[in-house]
């Protein structure tokens, strides 16, 4: 993947850096509204946040974190439930970028400023090839900047309340794989009460958050291996989803 | 192979996964694969594969973002045959 005109990448830094500044209001505000607006909890989050941490000690590799998707504020969620709050402002690299579905948060102009300060570029799945891939570039110059970045293993919320293989986001492969060293921490996430996808999760919920981190390989080129990269992510993701059910019999 | 055999064959693999077959018959070089045919993006990867296989090529990311029209893959299939 080709690297981004500077013009971008300036503008990247000038949203990174105005969103920290503003983090001590939108973090707080955010996590606000997940546990006490919402009344939602993450189980064991502690231990979770414990085992997130000890993983970005470990080295200062990229991190692109692979989640399955069943509601619209799966990526507040997550970001939650691994970092929790204060943490974010001492590490805000780990805070990750999102890539929010632009016709469900930024079509509206204050929609539009609200996902820039938090550390989201809109993008328009299903949209122009071009278009596309140039978000995709901005994400990987982030990744590769020792930046955190959060993409959907699956193409869209599942429409059948489990990961759904058969919407592999090819983006994600092809993220994995055109960043060096980039570690692809998978994370399955799910409400006790989550029977489907949804908008958001029912309120008052509990979530249970597991994730492993992966490391795809391929003796692939081009295509097939973006593809052979997302396939393992997503493989491991629905190993996690095995063992969530398995827990719950 | 001539640009309307190349066309034919991609026509033939599109197919397989267009959920509007009615927009297959009218199909021209200028169709949208995605808007006009109803291939999803994550089949869209499918078929650039299938045209690797079918054309002995390979394709890199970069080469599939420019493919947005059936004529766009024929051009790019003939530029990686050329």
């Amino acid at each position: 993947m080709k690297s981004i005109p500077r013009r971008t990448r300036a503008a990247l830094w000038v949203q990174r850096e105005v969103g920290r500044v503003l983090s001590f209001f939108w973090i707080p505000a955010s996590a606000f509204a997940l546990r006490y607006v919402m009344g939602y909890r993450i189980k064991n989050a502690a231990r979770l946040r414990k085992r997130f941490r000890a993983l970005v000690r470990e080295s200062d590799e990229p991190i692109l974190i692979c989640a399955n998707h069943l509601t619209m504020v799966d990526s507040m969620l997550v970001a939650w439930a691994l970092g929790g709050t204060w943490w974010y402002f001492f590490n805000y690299r780990r805070m990750p970028w999102n890539l929010p579905e632009y016709r469900n948060f930024a079509s509206l102009w204050f929609a539009r400023a609200a996902v820039w300060i938090t550390k989201c570029i809109p993008i328009r799945r299903g949209g122009r090839r071009e278009d596309v891939s140039g978000v995709l570039k901005r994400v990987k110059y982030l990744l590769s900047r020792g930046e955190t970045a959060l993409i959907f293993a699956e193409g869209g919320r599942s429409r059948t309340g489990r990961v759904q293989i058969d919407a592999l986001a090819h983006g994600m492969g092809r993220l994995a794989s055109s960043v060096r060293n980039c570690r692809a921490l998978v994370v399955y996430m799910r409400g006790d009460r989550q029977l489907s996808w949804s908008t958001v999760p029912a309120i008052g919920d509990s979530f249970y958050v597991d994730f492993e981190v992966v490391r795809p390989h391929s003796e692939r080129t081009g295509m097939r291996r973006s593809r052979e990269y997302a396939q393992q992510i997503m493989d491991r993701l629905v190993d996690l989803e095995d063992k969530y059910f398995a827990r719950r019999q | 192979m001539s640009r309307d055999e190349t066309f034919a064959k991609v026509m033939e693999i599109i197919g397989r996964y267009a959920k509007n077959q009615e927009g297959l018959e009218g199909a021209s070089e200028e169709t949208n694969i995605l808007v006009d045919l109803k291939v999803n993006s994550a089949r869209l990867v499918d078929v650039i594969l299938d045209f690797e296989d079918e054309f002995d090529i390979e394709v890199a990311d970069e080469d599939a973002d420019a493919v947005n029209t059936v004529g766009d893959a024929v051009t790019l299939i003939e530029a990686k045959l050329a």
